[in-house]
């Protein structure tokens, strides 16, 4: 398959941060992912695309073991996932995670989403959570937002805060589930363009979307996901443009997409 | 310390009376709290201020003092400043129905008021009389989220049927307190007691959670 | 007394003074009434949170017990409680208790049961996705319910909590048959001694409602305050 040359272009002299290795998962009768492989490299903005219930969120839940695979093996930094639930939380500190729903906790400030993951978790004293969290609050644009509560934010800054509190565990990889799916059109390119900016300090990304333009964009790998199996993947020129598989190509004109 | 519980046996009939009693006590509040209940939801959703402030002074009141006080007040007071003299059974009943009709109407208000004003005005639209809107479309409806409650209301009557005791109805308590006092077994009596009320109570609580399960509003 | 069914409303017999005679009498009876009111809350607000946490975490024999606990509670009225609390547990522990702790155990059983029905409820109101979002940022499971589950259950649950209040006060009424000083057996006192019953009992009315609706408002406008910080 040409994605395969691709991928050794792409991998050419590096370890893959994160690495798939025919993992499958099943939700009783229907099986969400059917055998997937797949690396991700450091430095990387990977897009997942597909149908709704195409298995890309299956994954990202499976990645940080909110949702343990079945079967299959994934690689972090060489090393296997754990399977415990107190490994599992060691896990997640190294990886920040983005809901479609933004899940900001509703009894706390913004400023205070932000600084609960290091103060729980990490230890870190409340002052210099704060501190922390007041740059990555005026780094996400709210920097006057810092004392409201989730309920008088719009969609886009609640989920502008809740990339703060992603990047506040300091993760060296970021999984956005879908992040602008719940939002009003008008707020999505606020939230977009955070996102764009981390691409641009060279975060480590694994992001579920259905925004095509920000793929195409952005990405530096797309991968399309089709009931529960990879359809083909490459850099976002192939896919969008030259597209090597019929289902790639349905996926995309089923959309609209007209290159 | 020796029990005896034949004393429970020695005195069934009378236990027995008292759990008839009881049961007695709980429909026939409920019989006259149900329409009491709707009634005064009706008059508090109408457009007179006058019933509706009738309707929420009654509700407010009744709500916000011990059912236990009510018992007193409708057995000492109620004959003297109102002229009713009633039995021991009827003053009792009265007790009851003006607590939970209370509670009943706001059961019934929460239950209309749940339902959207499109579906009053999508049934006005076809031509319905408010009346008829009411009756075909709201209270259906309504009917979903007003049954859980009126199920748990009626496992805490059950409960509370026990207080009208104090103006010696002949009710399950008052009759195995009766027994208690004169035979002096009290943990026998006091025990039975509790297990006859549990016996009957936990069916009911169960009965209750399964209804709630059923009608739940999924939303 | 009237003959039955007769109307007649006689006002010339009312006379309030015995009460204004006895105030401190009454007096007595509501502070007794306000202390158990605070010590059953504080009480059975802790132990039923603590349940109620057990009954959604815990283990299937803990869920079982706790389970039966609750509707063992909801099916036995509070004044049987009270009374056999009273009259038969010191036959069985040997030891007696006095007439105001037998109410405040016997009413706090009776209300944590309730306490623990409305935690559960709170708890298992939380959308998952808050558990998720917890647990993706490697919190524990005890983090998870002491900075996320938990404040925002016992915000939601507030109306609730309130009602638990009205009905605690509302209890504490039914340890006067175990002759316990509060403001409804002081009430009775009062009406039989001073052949005033209607002035007293409606004087009494007077003074639950007063106790109770603002109560009940307080805790209904306070959530009102803070609504928006259990909705996610």
């Amino acid at each position: 398959m040409s994605s395969q040359v691709g991928q050794q272009i792409r991998g050419a002299g590096k370890k893959p941060i994160l690495s798939y290795h025919n993992v499958m998962k099943r939700f009783g009768n229907f099986t969400a992912l059917n055998g997937v492989s797949l690396d991700i490299y450091s430095g990387e903005v990977v897009c997942f695309i597909g149908p709704s219930g195409s298995g890309k969120s299956t994954m990202l839940r499976g990645t940080n073991a909110l949702d343990p695979f079945d079967e299959g093996q994934v690689f972090l930094d060489g090393s296997p996932l754990p399977t415990s639930e107190n490994e599992a939380r060691h896990l997640r500190r190294r990886m920040g995670m983005v809901f479609q729903n933004f899940e900001l906790f509703p009894h706390r400030t913004a400023l205070e989403n932000v600084m609960i993951g290091p103060v729980t978790v990490l230890g870190t004293s409340k002052d210099q959570a704060a501190k922390a969290a007041l740059k990555l609050l005026d780094k996400v644009g709210l920097a006057d937002k810092t004392q409201n509560y989730p309920a008088n934010l719009s969609g886009g800054q609640q989920q502008r805060v809740a990339i703060a509190r992603a990047l506040a565990m300091e993760p060296e990889l970021l999984l956005f589930d879908e992040p602008t799916s719940a939002l009003d059109p008008e707020t999505i390119g606020e939230v977009l363009n955070v996102m764009k900016t981390l691409a641009d300090e060279g975060r480590t990304m694994i992001v579920v979307t259905h925004e095509m333009n920000f793929a195409k964009r952005v990405a530096d790998w797309v991968v399309v996901f089709e009931r529960g199996q990879v359809v083909e993947q490459g850099p976002p020129e192939q896919i969008f443009d030259d597209p090597h598989t019929e289902r790639t190509r349905n996926f995309l004109s089923h959309l609209g997409w007209h290159g | 310390m020796k029990l005896e519980w034949s004393v429970v046996w020695e005195y069934r009939w009378l236990l027995a009376e008292g759990v008839l009693v009881t049961i007695g006590l709980t429909i026939v509040t409920m019989a006259i709290a149900v329409p009491g209940g709707i009634i005064l939801a009706l008059m508090r959703l109408s457009k007179s201020r006058f019933l509706s402030g009738f309707s929420l002074c009654f509700v407010e009141l009744f709500r916000n003092i011990p059912l236990i006080l009510v018992v007193y007040w409708a057995f000492y007071v109620m004959p003297i400043f109102v002229g009713i003299e009633l039995s021991a059974f009827a003053t009792g009943i009265t007790a009851l129905a003006l607590n939970v009709s209370a509670y009943n109407a706001e059961t019934f208000r929460a239950g209309i008021n749940s339902i959207r004003q499109g579906q009053v005005q999508a049934g006005l639209a076809l031509g319905m009389s408010r009346f008829q809107v009411l009756r075909e479309i709201v209270l259906p409806q309504a009917f979903r989220r007003i049954m859980p409650i009126l199920a748990s209301t009626w496992v805490s009557l059950f409960k509370d049927t026990s207080l009208v005791s104090v103006i010696a109805v002949g009710d399950l308590a008052h009759n195995a307190l009766m027994v208690r006092s004169q035979t002096f077994r009290v943990l026998e009596m006091l025990t039975a007691m509790a297990l006859i009320y549990w016996a009957l109570g936990y069916p009911q609580a169960k009965l209750a959670d399964w209804i709630r399960k059923k009608f739940e509003v999924k939303e | 007394m009237g003959a039955p069914f007769s109307l007649r409303v006689n006002f010339v017999e009312l006379d309030f003074s015995p009460i204004f005679e006895s105030w401190r009498f009454l007096a007595n009876g509501l502070l007794v009434t306000i202390q158990l009111a605070i010590l059953c809350c504080i009480a059975s607000l802790a132990f039923g949170i603590l349940g109620g946490i057990g009954r959604v975490y815990g283990g299937w024999v803990l869920k079982g017990i706790i389970t039966f606990y609750v509707d063992t509670m909801r099916s036995i009225p509070v004044l049987v409680v009270i009374v056999w609390i009273y009259f038969a547990l010191p036959l069985v522990s040997g030891y007696s208790l006095p007439p105001f702790w037998s109410a405040f155990l016997a009413i706090t059983i009776h209300v944590a049961a309730y306490v623990i029905e409305i935690t559960r409820a709170g708890i298992e109101s939380i959308r998952p996705g808050q558990v998720r979002a917890a647990q993706a940022l490697g919190m524990s499971h005890w983090q998870i319910l002491r900075e996320v589950v938990l404040p925002q259950a016992l915000i939601r649950v507030l109306p609730s909590i309130g009602s638990i209040v009205s009905v605690t006060i509302k209890d504490i009424a039914i340890a006067s048959v175990i002759a316990v000083p509060e403001y409804m057996k002081q009430s009775e006192t009062l009406a039989a001694q001073s052949f005033h019953p209607i002035e007293v009992f409606t004087f009494a009315m007077f003074v639950y409602f007063c106790i109770l609706f603002p109560t009940t408002r307080l805790i209904d406008r306070l959530y009102r305050r803070l609504a928006h910080l259990g909705q996610s």
